[in-house]
């Protein structure tokens, strides 16, 4: 203890007159920790002072300055009195820290999950999460003192050599054997039917039942059977380790599902999620239908061209376009005069997914209103206009009725189809900013959550369980909202 | 207490100057809510910006826009003084915009501010001072001209309309353009930055560098395996089916059809899990054949429907008579219905490979390996947890997306009315 203490005080005697941060004088790397993990273990030439911050940077490429890379995560030292400090494989990654004595302490966790070490840590011993695996890929570590001093320190390579998943060897005969079954029985259905219709002499539909085979062939092989197997994997402890031999284990999923944390928050913003966006699909695709709802108007056809782009343009292109006007350095900042980091703000980021997905969804709801719009009486509107009804009445009374039943279908498709959006959630934010170990973060909807528990923790099972309850849900919904429409249309 | 006599002597025909309104009016009543929208806009944009003072001269400006609302709606026949007041209150308005933006930054978007706030000033200032309006704020107006101004305002408010409807389109269109120009912008500018002006320096260096690139022309081989492989496919077992629904009656017709109808229900998530579990097991991970099965599936109901939709225009009295003629059944299908509608089957193969050349999510789980990539997957690779490559994937996604927009502009018409035959219809 004396002996760091002398150290410490010679070192700030060294160091204050030049007052340059911690400098990092060795930095390790482990590639052999985990799937999509790599072990960082880095040392500093001196005691760190409190409010020092390590920012952990990865990139494809060696790191000369961070303007190439991406920040990975940080670690923080500072006071540590009254925050948790949870045990090692307590928390989703592990970081360690060396005091000065040659012994390994887990590190504090802040309240949103950043490493936080004690005053006087000359090393830092972390497991870096979500890294892809079997590439190479460079880190470095930049300390940034309070006084805005900072240090990077050069770059190592490392990859995370974990292989993807456990190689286990499937028994391929069951699922041959399930899928032949299946192909035989409707073939044997359809030669059935057939025979039934000559008994019945019908003789114009020869072929029918052969024309229709192949498809329903592969429907039955290549969705209801897997429909049919998901479900029995919900009743089932199938994950990455129990695959092939996974067993009968009644409604534990279903429990499970029930029971993670942010259940009732992530089935929240999905429904917001959708709802906002099919109200402001149809809205504004209503209004634009109707701005381009006349023969005269100049310069329609363009209008049309650029409003459809949205749709004709593949939408992960669009949407990581999309991310990079949000970026911090991106041009959204630039156009606004604004300085702002919406994607790392949880309720930014939710606005920021909806905006862009409305974005991506008005030009289908536009052309599918448009259609509908086209199809209304014209003489109708004459006769209004000559009786003085205004525009809006007009709109009220004769234009939205006579949409009813186009828009009501439509709605519910888009409903549907929004509920299920995976590529701008996935491809925006990831489910993040607060990504936990366990739960979805701010942004998750259900679907990307459910591919989170299914290929980034291996839960096969809970993540069926999960697909089933998506899809109870949405069954619910749409018979009570064909029954509320239908409802309200006897009525008027 | 009226008598009968008055009532006789008040014309019918001054019902006209009750109900006039000179279009101007109405137009500026329907176009001020949209300021007071926009004003508020502003306002949220400089309150992100922290600019104090931007922020109180903009709440002024907004309470400005309110005040001028509310005085329009009050304005009437014989309210000269209110005539008077919105003139004087929207010069202020302009006054008060005018000196905002000249204070402001001055970058495009206060340029927009500035506008949405000025021309609705002039155009009120405009039109409220014009002879015909004030005439009929001052209530001095005769039955003659009030009738007068009633056929006018039919041939004003369809002008008013008109413009309205441009600036809608233009704003939508603007909005639809911005992040379309910014990639060019990145494509063409050199290292990776994300902002800065726009056009600044022209380089082709990201095209030259992803066209040199390996892996760019595997995944683009992958993904021309993968859509022509679905396409193939996919009309190979829709073409039939879609043909025997439209022509035939048989047993089991509408439980057929009914199932097609609910596989489209299906979310594709319920079936993923287990779609990759299937797949894994009769290994096809990692594979295009993979890919290929699972997308002819997935987009078949949405061909069948379409190509039902398409042979259900083609006469019935075309195969009856080749049938009396002595074809059979299958000549039939084969050299009448199928030359018949060979535009109908391009639009049905065009959309199944759009549909594969831009899917994601499967691609993404089934074909993890960097070498069996499709585009999609690859191209998200650029821009992820090690890569900020924003310059190549500029470059690429407009490489890409090029012609499947051409395409998709070229046979919109075709694309959307079959998908309406299809989905929304069925």
């Amino acid at each position: 203890m004396k002996r760091v203490f002398v150290i410490t005080i010679l070192s700030f005697l060294f160091l204050l007159p030049i007052g340059h941060a911690s400098e990092i004088i060795g930095i390790e790397a482990d590639g052999d920790v985990g799937y999509r993990q790599v072990g960082l273990i880095w040392t500093t030439d001196s005691p760190t002072e409190e409010g020092t911050l390590f920012e952990i940077w990865v990139s494809n490429a060696s790191i000369v300055d961070t303007a190439n890379a991406t920040k990975h995560s940080e670690v923080r030292v500072g006071n540590v009195s009254g925050i948790i400090q949870p045990d090692i494989g307590e928390w989703y990654d592990d970081c360690l820290f060396d005091s000065g004595e040659g012994d390994w302490t887990p590190v504090h966790r802040d309240l949103d999950g950043t490493a936080v070490v004690s005053v006087g840590a000359i090393g830092v011993n972390c497991t870096l999460t979500g890294l892809p695996s079997g590439i190479e890929i460079y880190l470095a570590v930049k300390s940034t003192t309070p006084n805005g001093e900072s240090f990077l320190s050069s770059s190592i390579s490392s990859s995370s050599t974990m292989s993807d998943e456990e190689i286990i060897v499937i028994e391929t005969s069951p699922y041959v054997f399930a899928i032949g079954s299946i192909a035989l029985s409707v073939l044997i259905l359809l030669f059935v039917l057939r025979w039934m219709d000559y008994r019945d002499g019908r003789t114009t539909s020869r072929f029918a039942h052969l024309y229709i085979a192949p498809a329903i062939l592969a429907l039955s092989v290549l969705t209801f059977y897997p429909v049919l197997y998901g479900i029995w994997l919900s009743f089932t402890n199938a994950d990455q380790s129990h695959l092939g031999d996974q067993s009968f284990i009644g409604i534990d999923n279903f429990i499970t599902v029930i029971s993670t944390s942010g259940f009732f928050r992530v089935t929240g913003f999905t429904l917001i999620w959708s709802v906002v966006n099919v109200a402001a699909h149809i809205g504004f695709g209503l209004l634009l239908a109707m701005a381009l709802n006349s023969d005269d108007l100049k310069g329609k056809t363009a209008y049309r061209t650029a409003l459809l782009l949205p749709w004709a343009i593949p939408s992960y292109i669009s949407v990581l376009v999309w991310r990079g006007l949000y970026e911090p350095a991106g041009a959204l900042n630039d156009f606004l005069g604004t300085n702002m980091n919406l994607l790392a703000d949880a309720n930014g980021a939710r606005i920021v997914v909806i905006l862009v997905n409305i974005w991506l969804g008005i030009p289908f709801m536009m052309m599918s209103i448009s259609g509908a719009l086209q199809a209304l009486p014209k003489d109708m509107y004459e006769a209004a206009e000559v009786d003085g009804i205004n525009k809006f009445s007009r709109f009220r009374y004769l234009t939205l009725p006579n949409l009813k039943s186009a828009l009501v279908p439509l709605s519910l498709l888009g409903f549907i189809w929004t509920f299920n959006m995976f590529n701008v959630i996935y491809l925006m934010t990831d489910g993040g900013p607060n990504l936990d170990f366990d739960g979805p973060g701010s942004t998750d909807i259900l679907i990307t959550y459910v591919y989170d528990v299914a290929f980034r923790d291996g839960a096969y099972g809970v993540a069926a369980a999960w697909s089933v309850v998506i899809f109870v849900m949405l069954v619910v919904f749409s018979w009570t909202y064909m029954k509320k429409t239908n409802a309200t249309e006897a009525v008027t | 207490m009226i008598s009968a006599k008055s009532v006789a002597s008040e014309p019918p025909d001054d019902l006209a100057s009750k109900w006039y309104v000179p279009a101007e009016v109405d137009s500026l009543r329907n176009l001020y809510p949209i300021v007071v929208a926009i004003n508020f806009v502003s306002l949220c944009i400089f309150v992100l910006r922290g600019d104090s003072d931007s922020i109180f001269s903009s709440s002024m400006q907004m309470i400005v826009s309110v005040v001028i609302l509310m005085l329009l709606s009050k304005l009437d026949q014989g309210q000269r003084f209110i005539r008077d007041g919105v003139i004087s209150i929207s010069g202020l308005a302009l006054l008060l915009s005018v000196l905002q933006f000249l204070s402001g930054p001055q970058i495009l978007i206060d340029f927009w501010m500035m506008l949405w706030t000025s021309l609705p000033a002039v155009l009120v200032i405009y039109s409220v001072s014009k002879p015909i309006v004030t005439l009929w704020a001052s209530g001095n107006q005769t039955v003659r001209s009030a009738e007068l101004g009633l056929s006018r305002n039919r041939s004003v408010s369809r002008f008013h309309g008109m413009v309205f409807r441009h600036v809608a389109l233009l704003h939508a269109v603007a909005f639809v353009l911005l992040p379309i120009l910014w990639i060019v912008d990145v494509a063409l500018s050199p290292g990776n930055s994300l902002g800065g002006e726009f056009f600044e320096t022209v380089t082709f260096e990201h095209f030259s560098h992803i066209l040199s690139s390996e892996s760019f022309w595997i995944w683009t081989r992958n993904s021309v395996i993968v859509s022509i492989g679905t396409t193939i496919l996919g009309l190979a077992l829709a073409i039939p089916a879609g043909y025997a629904f439209s022509r035939f009656k048989f047993r089991g017709r509408d439980y057929a059809m009914f199932s097609f109808l609910l596989v489209q229900m299906f979310p594709g998530v319920i079936i993923l899990v287990p779609y990759f579990l299937v797949m894994k097991a009769l290994g096809l991970l990692n594979t295009s054949l993979g890919l290929i099965l699972a997308y002819s599936v997935t987009a078949l109901p949405l061909c069948v429907w379409m190509l039902k939709g398409f042979f259900d225009t083609v006469p019935k009295e075309l195969e009856e008579a080749a049938l009396v003629d002595g074809c059979n059944q299958n000549q039939v299908f084969w050299r009448i219905i199928l030359p018949l509608s060979l535009p109908a089957v391009a639009v049905t193969a065009l959309f199944s490979f759009l549909a594969a050349w831009n899917e994601f999510l499967l691609a993404l789980t089934f074909n993890t390996s960097e070498e069996m990539y499709t585009l999609p997957v690859g191209l998200a690779s650029l821009i992820s947890s090690t890569g900020q490559a924003w310059g190549d994937f500029a470059a690429a996604s407009l490489l890409v997306s090029l012609p499947v927009v051409i395409l998709f502009i070229v046979f919109q018409r075709f694309l959307i009315e079959g998908l309406s035959a299809g989905g929304v219809k069925g």
